[in-house]
């Protein structure tokens, strides 16, 4: 005998597990969604005429020294994008479901206000990651097509003369390598990625209880300057004994819940041509993934006895 | 086992006004009551009753400051009880810049559908509200009705036991109100247990099968419909083609009791919403036929 088929109405809900990535995922796509439609991703646009600009000039320096330019303006470019974006975007996303109260949508249906907080970090964190991918691709095609230019220019100019040894001509060519295309480089763009998702996590949890956008931002700008003076409120800590109470009470609160932003700064040496400390690469990766899990952590403290 | 589909057991919820212990108000106080499963039921009151706080702690949105609300057993901040629960609220919020189908996808999938599966459900659904040729819409270009009716799918996209429905048809035109009413009727006949607060009363009087009135977080009366607004001393009797004649003997024989007298005398009235809703009706078969 065929059975009648359920009707529209018929009760049949699905068994529900207590975590679920796919839950989280969902959230996550729905943020890059949400991201992408607010026509977040114009500003790969304003990256991409910089870079334009900045092919065009030629400033009265050697090859080298126009390469290491292009570098240093595209990578900072870069990383205050992704800082910049991991702040203003985070900030914005959670209060913005609390006001539009689509929270209430979300939270009614069986998610966990986990998976919630995770979903949108990963959303947030996704857009920086294919920006970077794009801006990087951008300026490493820039810098490919500069270095291979400035590369067969100098070996016509010396070897038309024949006045520079082969060795002369190989240093010179070292020169204009090192501060070309290196795959160093995509670790200074990782340095850029996991400094914002630790700007996005502290972000999060500012969020979980601020009552406007404006004071996460605010907040969260303040914390990442503080943050990178961290090795200065390190090294008055460990060597100054004759700090006033409340000097030592800063400086501890510093270095124990201020995230340490500096640690991230060794991408610059890696731009100006510099070898990588792949130990301070792991340690880096390390304490990031520290950083995610207590903020993540803090924030749903404040984020599940919250009523709505 | 209990046939309890929501229990609602001395529920007190008190909010904080300040940062002094003594500035709180009370919005619901030992609140109880219990929602059979497979019932239609009204929690009726004005506005800051407390009806959507009680609601908020069943949907786990809120906890409650003392006692308890179960869902099918499972406390109202479990998950296995949201799990449950498909909600309509007053104002369908929603994330404007998805369209029609999208937000039930997105739901769907928040409830562990995938797949063909979940295409077959949103195909269904946005038929249920007669939303198939929005779907791919944005909701921002939504009207107020559409967005109801989108809420509503949106709501029974898991396939819940228990539906709540916060004044579902606030702002939405009577065409729309009579749907939204003919579907709670639906719900029943399937056997979901329906929880509906509102302050239209003459709308929970058509579907509930069970009530409750709430004021100032207290609940004042509740019962079954049907004893709650009967009146005990009174009888009503409605007649069809009697005669004058057959009337004044009805009037004498009552006349002739001591105890008996004829409170009101006339016709029947429609409603306003049933004759609007006819008019409409015979508007659109007139202009069907032209």
């Amino acid at each position: 005998m065929s059975q009648s088929p359920p009707s529209v109405f018929e009760p049949a809900s699905k068994p529900v597990s207590p975590f679920s990535f796919g839950r989280v995922m969902v959230i996550a796509s729905s943020s890059v969604t949400q991201l992408v439609r607010m026509k977040t991703f114009y500003f790969l646009l304003a990256f991409a005429a910089i870079i334009v600009v900045l092919m065009s000039l030629n400033p009265p320096t050697t090859p080298a020294g126009v390469l290491s330019t292009i570098k240093r303006i595209s990578f900072g470019t870069m990383d205050i994008f992704a800082w910049l974006f991991a702040i203003v975007s985070t900030a914005l996303l959670i209060p913005k479901d609390i006001e539009d109260r689509t929270l209430y949508t979300i939270l009614s249906k069986p998610v966990r206000r986990i998976e919630y907080l995770i979903g949108k970090l990963l959303g947030v964190l996704f857009v920086i990651a294919v920006s970077l991918a794009v801006m990087y691709g951008i300026c490493a095609l820039a810098l490919f097509s500069r270095e291979s230019l400035y590369i067969a220019e100098e070996l016509g100019a010396m070897q038309a003369g024949a006045q520079y040894s082969a060795e002369e001509v190989e240093a010179q060519i070292a020169l204009i390598q090192q501060q070309g295309l290196r795959l160093e480089l995509g670790i200074a763009v990782l340095a850029s990625f996991l400094k914002s998702a630790v700007v996005a996590s502290v972000t999060i949890f500012l969020s979980t209880f601020a009552s406007s956008s404006l004071f996460s931002i605010i907040i969260s700008v303040l914390i990442f300057i503080i943050g990178h003076a961290h090795t200065m409120a390190t090294s008055f800590w460990l060597y100054q004994t004759d700090n006033s109470l409340l000097v030592e009470l800063i400086l501890k609160c510093v270095k124990i819940f201020i995230p340490n932003y500096q640690l991230y700064s060794f991408s610059h040496g890696i731009i100006q041509g510099e070898a990588v400390s792949y130990s301070l690469v792991w340690q880096m990766t390390g304490l990031t993934g520290v950083y995610l899990v207590v903020f993540i952590f803090l924030s749903l403290l404040v984020f599940i006895d919250k009523e709505f | 086992m209990s046939n309890c589909a929501v229990e609602v057991k001395n529920m007190t919820k008190v909010f904080s006004k300040g940062l002094k212990k003594s500035d709180y108000v009370v919005a619901v106080d030992n609140l109880s009551f219990e929602i059979e499963t497979g019932e239609v039921y009204g929690l009726i009151g004005p506005n800051g009753s407390g009806k959507s706080t009680t609601m908020k702690v069943a949907l786990g949105l809120m906890a409650p400051s003392r006692g308890s609300v179960k869902v099918f057993g499972f406390d109202s901040g479990d998950i296995r009880a949201r799990n449950e629960i498909g909600f309509l609220p007053e104002n369908p919020y929603f994330y404007k810049h998805l369209t029609g189908a999208e937000t039930l996808k997105f739901c769907g999938k928040l409830c562990g559908f995938r797949g063909g599966e979940l295409k077959d459900r949103i195909a269904e659904l946005l038929e249920l509200v007669e939303l198939e040729g929005a779907a791919k819409r944005r909701l921002g270009g939504y009207s107020k009705g559409m967005l109801q009716r989108i809420g509503l799918a949106q709501a029974l996209i898991q396939r819940p036991r228990l539906v709540i429905l916060d004044e579902p048809t606030a702002g939405v035109d009577p065409l729309g109100s009579r749907q939204i009413r003919d579907l709670i009727l639906k719900l029943k006949e399937d056997g979901i247990t329906v929880f509906l607060c509102s302050h239209l009363l003459e709308q929970v009087q058509e579907v509930c099968d069970r009530v409750g009135i709430i004021f100032e977080g207290r609940m004042r009366r509740e019962g079954p419909l049907a004893e709650l607004i009967q009146i005990n001393e009174q009888t009503s009797m409605t007649f069809a083609g009697a005669k004058p004649q057959l009337l004044a003997k009805v009037r004498d024989l009552i006349e002739a009791e001591s105890d008996a007298t004829i409170v009101e005398e006339g016709h029947p009235k429609t409603t306003l919403e049933r004759l609007f809703i006819s008019l409409s009706k015979s508007e659109k078969e007139e202009e069907e036929r032209k």
